[in-house]
């Protein structure tokens, strides 16, 4: 196989652009699609102040590497979730990248700041840990960029990601959610302006990219994360994308073209109707946004059961007490 | 043998994954030499953004 540009040995093939890359002229690609995406949709500004938000993995790292050859000032956000040893591998490929290029990586870790891990704030709040895990990311992201004033917020979602979302609220017609999947959100109401460069990009390519720039990224999934129906919609789109190169691209941004408009309006009210959190001043439906009420239910006090009978001295010394 | 093949016999579909060959990436019709060390990475996430 041969470059499409330079004619020379190729090292990727793209069925869905018919075409394939040498690694100078794949990188080239990926930068002119984000590029093109935050122009057609407007995402960010020449002179914006940029925070993104940044786990360790292969999107994240990618789009923070390409924002900076953009020249954007950008800095990271990277949240520490208290998911075990994932956790703390995770954090250091963020750091490392952060480090090595001289890049400033903002850090918030749950368990030292808000006393829970995920884990835990799951089973307390009966949420699947990717629920809990999603909700405890957007709202400190979110917190984030606001006190710290950015301009806007960038998240490394990808096509594939967009892909699978859409599919799953299709699927179960989650018509509010559908409202919501704009690759850019405005400001107001209590949230930061937040975009999504990479949806012009795959996953394969987002991982390519970072091979050929030698960005280390943590390839291992989260353990919590194994088997969920997030990862079932994108096989299950995999598996249509290669009988029909370029069904995912065509799903997703035809709907953007032609049908996210009809559901914005319903999208609008739902954000219309959110109050401040009367703990923390997030929007949120209810007087304790999700996020308070999780830390609340998983920071508290537990019951002590006595395991055995007690002992005559136990209630010897029970009667002593006053 | 080739990386198409090699991905058929794992039966792995190609958006899935990158296959690497003594550390460079190549694409499907690449033939992977005997004593290549040959990595077949994932590459899909399933917590959001990766």
């Amino acid at each position: 196989m041969k470059c499409r540009v330079c004619r020379g040995a190729a090292i990727i093939d793209l069925r869905r652009h018919n075409a394939n890359f040498c690694a100078p002229h794949f990188t080239k690609f990926c930068i002119d699609q984000v590029t093109k995406a935050i122009k057609d949709h407007k995402m960010i500004e020449p002179d914006d102040r940029v925070l993104v938000a940044v786990s360790g993995g292969k999107d994240s790292l990618a789009v923070w590497d390409i924002l900076t050859r953009l020249d954007y000032e950008v800095d990271g956000l990277y949240v520490g979730l208290g998911i075990g040893e994932y956790s703390d591998t995770s954090g250091d490929y963020a750091r490392d990248f952060a480090s090595e290029r001289g890049l400033k990586l903002i850090e918030v870790d749950v368990r030292n700041e808000f006393g829970f891990d995920v884990p835990n704030g799951s089973r307390a709040v009966k949420r699947a840990p990717c629920s809990a895990c999603g909700m405890t990311k957007r709202h400190l992201f979110d917190r984030a960029a606001l006190e710290g004033e950015y301009d806007v917020l960038v998240t490394g979602h990808n096509l594939d990601d967009e892909a699978a979302v859409l599919f799953g609220n299709v699927l179960h017609w989650q018509t509010d959610y559908l409202g919501r999947q704009e690759p850019v959100l405005q400001a107001g109401g209590g949230f930061p302006r937040k975009v999504k460069p990479l949806i012009r990009l795959s996953e394969r390519e987002m991982a390519a990219y970072c091979v050929v720039e030698g960005i280390d990224y943590i390839i291992d999934e989260c353990p919590m994360a194994v088997g969920n129906r997030h990862i079932a919609y994108k096989e299950a789109l995999n598996s249509i994308e290669a009988r029909s190169p370029g069904a995912k691209y065509d799903f997703y941004h035809g709907f953007l073209s032609r049908a996210a408009a009809l559901f914005q309006p319903e999208s609008v009210e739902v954000r219309e109707g959110l109050q401040p959190c009367t703990s923390c001043g997030a929007p949120t439906p209810s007087d304790v946004c999700a996020f308070c009420r999780m830390i609340s239910r998983a920071t508290e006090p537990q019951p002590i059961y006595f395991r055995d009978k007690p002992t005559s001295a136990d209630r010897e010394e029970e009667s002593n007490v006053g | 043998m080739r990386v198409q093949a090699l991905l058929a016999h794992f039966d792995l579909q190609r958006e899935s994954v990158l296959v690497i060959s003594d550390g460079t990436l190549v694409p499907g019709d690449a033939t992977l030499g005997k004593n290549a060390k040959v990595e077949i990475r994932p590459v899909i996430s399933g917590g959001g953004p990766g």
